[in-house]
């Protein structure tokens, strides 16, 4: 199957795991309403009319018609939340870029989120006393606007605003494995009780902060209304104390955030819980007539990178493939297959989690060639040879001062000399720029110059330091995946390699992840001045450390049989006996 | 029923004269670091004997009573401002703001009462409590409360009475042991080295959990702190920790929280398994990490499945709780003793395959009868035997070793493992150097490649670290 094809089929699957968290989150609106109308209809002394009255409610037709709207944009929103979730996640190094990348998408989910929350109060307030019901309430005879029903409307709309802001707005959505595999029935039950817990008290300062707000713009609005609606003004919520002093109205407020609060959480988490289930992979294809044609390999799986969900997926269940205590599937991998009895799925499987940590190693350090800090030290004048080791813990203090100078904008007194400036003579013969170069270079230094007093071009055209390692970072939990589980992998052939596949390839890996070790190491002295999200750097470094501890553990007798004898031998016999 | 194992035929390790003669001469016990904490401990505490205060050389001044409070206040909290009020020199300076403070405390009084009886599980962890249910023998004035081994390499971490860890290593005679020690760690009750990992130790205490990084030149004197933090949700002390096999979860009980918490600890991320149900104590994961055993402060202890999805299973024993279990090197067994009996008893983890059907058939067995008796012939010897403390199993499976609460001498057994059957038989008694020595922490080193025999490590009352080595 070419990669193509594997990337739909994984895509379908999704799509199908997509439309079951649609039909979920569609679900939990009914029982989201129940538990509002169960809250603002509690009666204490008739407990059994207050339980029975609100399921009928519930069940009644108007329910049923009330509600289509809203489960057409929760539809909505679920299609922006499966598509932000299959979508390919690019680098963008500038703010424009990202701009033009994301900002339609993100405007479009913007708006699913005030439709889903304007949609809630809208029909949340149907169910409320007739005061709140409508936007038109009879005033002494007169039609007016009902504040009441604008502020609980405008509530809706500020609490999907915010929890796009506070979730989604600089965030990609991304799913999150769950560190106790419980069966789904008990997930839904606990993230029901989490969410709704949580955004009781979520929900306190939204309340109060659109309560200032509409305490300073409501008249404003509500008087813009009844002009445009040619009714008259309700003057109930007038004033500070009009609004303070409405302790029913704060209530249904405050709850009715909660809810929706709760309901975009919920909606969040069923996709999120949905589309990190395990997908069914193999380590190697039936040749068998009649098998399923449209199986996908765990190498197949490793190699969508497009599709960012699958390839974390395959990485995850290769992880827990290596783990997993007498394994079949793992037995596959070192099988030999036919014909030609070669080890192909365990050669597809190293060249493919080579190929993924090689390239990551590459552009992370490429990246990070361009963190001012680290090119600092890098650019430090090497010393002569004879007197290296005299000075060698002279330079090291040389080097911290120059990365801690930096990092805290100490510029030298002593300009730096012009090493690099200076350009070495090719054959002998110096290269001296005419007059029309130089006026040239002179220009378009000036130029560049001005453009960047323009306010906003640096603001949006310019790359910030460190924005490729923290993209690499972000999205490297493949790469955390792949390494324990490669490592894994090798040292189970220990036991269950019976025609030694791995082998040859130990010394390839070693390097690679020790390669990777050595760039996170050199990272981690300034990760805490980037703006690189330290959790999945300590994520993704303690799991390189571990990985290669793991292999050179098992393998600590062979190392220098495995490795040529070296700098690289001491520093791996150094992480293990580490005393 | 078979006749259950017991005691009666155990003997002190003395009256073997082989046994005692390979004991004494096991060359590489040699080379392992020889530990008497008392004396660090009490070169600890004469060295703060004679530490000089400034405070000493200044003379004390009159402080207004409310001037007094607030000070202390700032200083020490509300507690204790209020309980400087209701002092008997703030009562003769000002009586007013003595009856005050007393209102004050009868109403907190009151509401503490009212709030303990409406949430029972929250009321205050004393150390006496912790130490009821900690495997600790007398955890409170135990010279050492823990002990751990790193699971690749010679290291071991001793936590002392003074809430100091000092890490051995095989050259520790010679070089001064590396120490942990920081303010927000007092307490401790369990620790445990990161798996895959060469220098990352973790320490359940009172304030929650420290990690370490234990680097080659920490030694006394230095200031440290532990690289991480993390507290419980509750606020409440660890009692039990236990790492996975790959140390990518860590799975933490505490005696006022009804769920065993599994963290996360790369990314500080943890999952509740919560419970209804008393408060759980202890946890032992199997070595194949598909079994959780957890124990609570009742009769109830459960056992999760951590391949099928942590389904759960829930067990009741006769009386009290479960005080100490371990696993079966191979993961199939769990042994358990209760606190309310004297009686070793035996679950089974085997799945039986008849055909295409599948069955796992779980009964609690009863297989070794603990209680106290006599170990010599004549009689007169000391007893072994009665409510046990703690139990561990050497790596290799073929000896059991058990401390008892209310007797000084550990019991050691054999054990035959079979697929679905343990044979146990009592082989000999080890005791301390001197009657008085009680064991207050067993374990067992990890094999690994330069370490392929049973060594287990005695943590006496004393504080006195003994290593047994076995065949």
């Amino acid at each position: 199957m070419s990669a193509s094809s594997s990337s739909n089929a994984c895509k379908l699957l999704l799509l199908g795991r997509g439309m079951r968290a649609t039909l979920l989150c569609v679900a939990i609106q009914f029982l989201l309403l129940t538990v509002f109308l169960l809250s603002v209809n509690f009666t204490l002394l008739h407990p059994l009319a207050w339980v029975t009255g609100t399921l009928g409610l519930v069940a009644s037709w108007y329910t049923w018609f009330a509600s289509i709207p809203l489960v057409i944009a929760v539809v909505l929103y679920g299609v922006s939340l499966c598509q932000q979730h299959l979508w390919e996640r690019p680098y963008c190094p500038t703010r424009y870029r990202w701009l033009l990348n994301h900002g339609p998408r993100k405007l479009l989910f913007l708006a699913a989120h005030i439709l889903v929350g304007f949609l809630t109060a809208w029909l949340y307030t149907g169910y409320l006393h007739t005061d709140y019901q409508h936007l038109r309430y009879k005033c002494y005879g007169q039609d007016c606007v009902s504040a009441y029903h604008v502020y609980l409307l405008g509530m809706g709309i500020t609490a999907g605003i915010c929890y796009f802001a506070s979730v989604h707005m600089r965030h990609e959505v991304s799913i999150e494995f769950p560190i106790v595999e419980q069966s789904r029935g008990e997930r839904l039950r606990e993230l029901l009780y989490a969410s709704l817990s949580r955004s009781l008290f979520r929900s306190l300062l939204p309340t109060i902060s659109y309560t200032l707000a509409f305490w300073l713009l409501g008249p404003l609005v509500c008087r813009k209304l009844s002009h445009f609606l040619s009714v008259d003004l309700d003057e109930r919520l007038e004033g500070f104390f009009g609004v303070a002093t409405n302790v029913r109205l704060l209530f249904y407020g405050w709850l009715l955030t909660a809810q929706i609060l709760s309901n975009m959480h919920l909606m969040h988490c069923f996709y999120g819980m949905l589309l990190s289930e395990d997908i069914p992979l193999v380590v190697a294809k039936q040749r068998a007539p009649f098998v399923h044609e449209q199986e996908v390999t765990v190498v197949a799986g490793l190699g969508v990178f497009n599709v960012y969900v699958v390839q974390c997926l395959a990485a995850h269940y290769f992880y827990k493939l290596a783990w997993r205590k007498d394994s079949t599937q793992r037995a596959e991998i070192y099988q030999l297959t036919e014909p030609g009895n070669r080890p192909a799925n365990w050669r597809a499987l190293c060249d493919q989690c080579l190929s993924i940590l090689g390239s990551f190693t590459e552009e992370l350090t490429e990246s990070m060639q361009k963190i001012s800090v680290l090119k600092g030290a890098q650019s430090l004048p090497v010393p002569p040879k004879t007197i290296e080791s005299t000075n060698a813990s002279l330079m090291a203090e040389k080097l911290l001062l120059r990365q801690y100078n930096q990092m805290h904008g100490i510029r030298p007194i002593v300009s730096p000399a012009q090493e690099a400036a200076v350009e070495r003579p090719v054959n002998g013969i110096r290269h001296v720029p005419n007059w029309c170069e130089r006026v040239s270079t002179q220009i378009e230094g000036v130029l560049q110059r001005l453009l960047k007093r323009v306010p906003g071009i640096v603001y949006f055209f310019n790359e910030q330091e460190g924005a490729k390692t923290a993209y690499l970072l972000t999205n490297s939990l493949p790469v955390v995946y792949i390494s324990q589980a490669l490592a894994q992998v090798c040292v189970a052939s220990l036991k269950e390699d019976r025609y030694g596949v791995v082998q040859n390839d130990l010394p390839a890996i070693i390097k690679a992840l020790n390669k990777l070790q050595g760039e996170l190491q050199k990272l981690s002295s300034v990760i805490g001045s980037l703006r690189a999200p330290s959790t999945a750097f300590n994520v993704l470094h303690c799991a390189v450390r571990r990985s290669l501890y793991n292999i050179c553990n098992s393998f600590g007798d062979y190392l220098g049989d495995l490795l040529p004898p070296g700098e690289e031998v001491r520093q791996l016999q150094d992480l293990i006996y580490q005393e | 029923m078979a006749a259950l194992s017991n005691l009666k035929e155990c003997p002190p390790l003395s009256t073997d004269p082989n046994l005692t003669m390979r004991q004494t001469h096991s060359p590489e016990l040699k080379r392992y670091p020889q530990i008497r904490l008392n004396s660090e401990l009490m070169a600890s505490h004469t060295a703060a004997g004679q530490r000089f205060y400034g405070a000493q050389s200044f003379l004390p001044v009159d402080e207004g009573v409310l001037k007094r409070i607030t000070r202390i206040f700032f200083d020490a909290g509300f507690w204790e401002s209020l309980e400087e009020a209701r002092g008997a020199k703030s009562r003769e300076q000002a009586p007013l703001i003595a009856r005050a403070g007393d209102l004050i405390a009868q109403i907190m009084g009151l509401v503490n009462g009212l709030k303990l009886k409406i949430f029972p599980h929250t009321q205050g962890l004393s150390a006496e409590r912790i130490a009821q249910f900690v495997e600790t023998g007398d955890w409170l004035n135990s010279n050492v409360r823990c002990l751990a081994w790193h699971l690749h390499i010679f290291k071991l971490a001793v936590a002392g009475l003074d809430d100091v860890v000092r890490i051995y290593t095989r050259d520790s005679s010679t070089v001064a042991a590396a120490v942990l020690k920081s303010p927000l760690q007092t307490e401790i009750t369990c620790m445990a080295w990161r798996p895959l990992c060469s220098a990352q130790i973790v320490i359940g205490c009172r304030q929650g959990l420290c990690f370490w990084n234990v680097e080659t030149a920490m030694h006394l004197g230095r200031t440290n702190a532990p690289s991480q933090i993390f507290r419980h949700p509750a606020s409440l002390p660890i009692t039990s920790l236990q790492w996975n096999k790959d140390g990518t979860q860590l799975a933490t009980t505490s005696i006022g929280d009804r769920s065993v918490i599994i963290w996360q600890t790369d990314n500080g991320l943890m999952q509740p398994l919560k419970r209804l149900g008393p408060p759980f104590s202890l946890l032992k994961w199997s070595p194949d990490n598909e079994w959780l055993f957890a124990a609570t402060v009742d009769r109830v202890f459960r056992v999760w499945n951590c391949h099928k999805r942590w389904t759960t299973e829930r067990w009741v024993c006769n009386g009290g709780y479960v005080q100490t279990a371990c696993w079966s090197p191979c993961g199939r067994f769990l042994l358990f003793v209760s606190s309310a009996e004297p009686i070793l008893y035996r679950l089974q983890f085997v799945q039986m395959k008849l055909g295409d059907s599948c069955s796992s058939e779980k009964e609690v067995l009863p297989i070794a009868d603990l209680n106290a008796c006599s170990t010599g012939i004549d009689g007169n010897s000391a007893l072994i035997g009665g409510p046990a403390q703690q139990m561990a199993w050497d790596p290799h499976g073929n000896y059991l070793v058990i401390s008892f609460k209310s007797t000084n001498s550990i019991a050691v057994f054999r054990t035959y493992i079979q697929k679905f059957e343990i044979k146990i038989s009592a082989a000999y008694s080890l005791s301390g150097e001197t009657a008085a020595e009680r064991p207050s922490f067993i374990c067992f080193q990890p094999l690994y490649k330069e370490n392929d025999r049973s060594v287990l490590t005695i943590a006496w009352s004393s504080g006195r670290i003994q290593y047994h080595a076995f065949d």
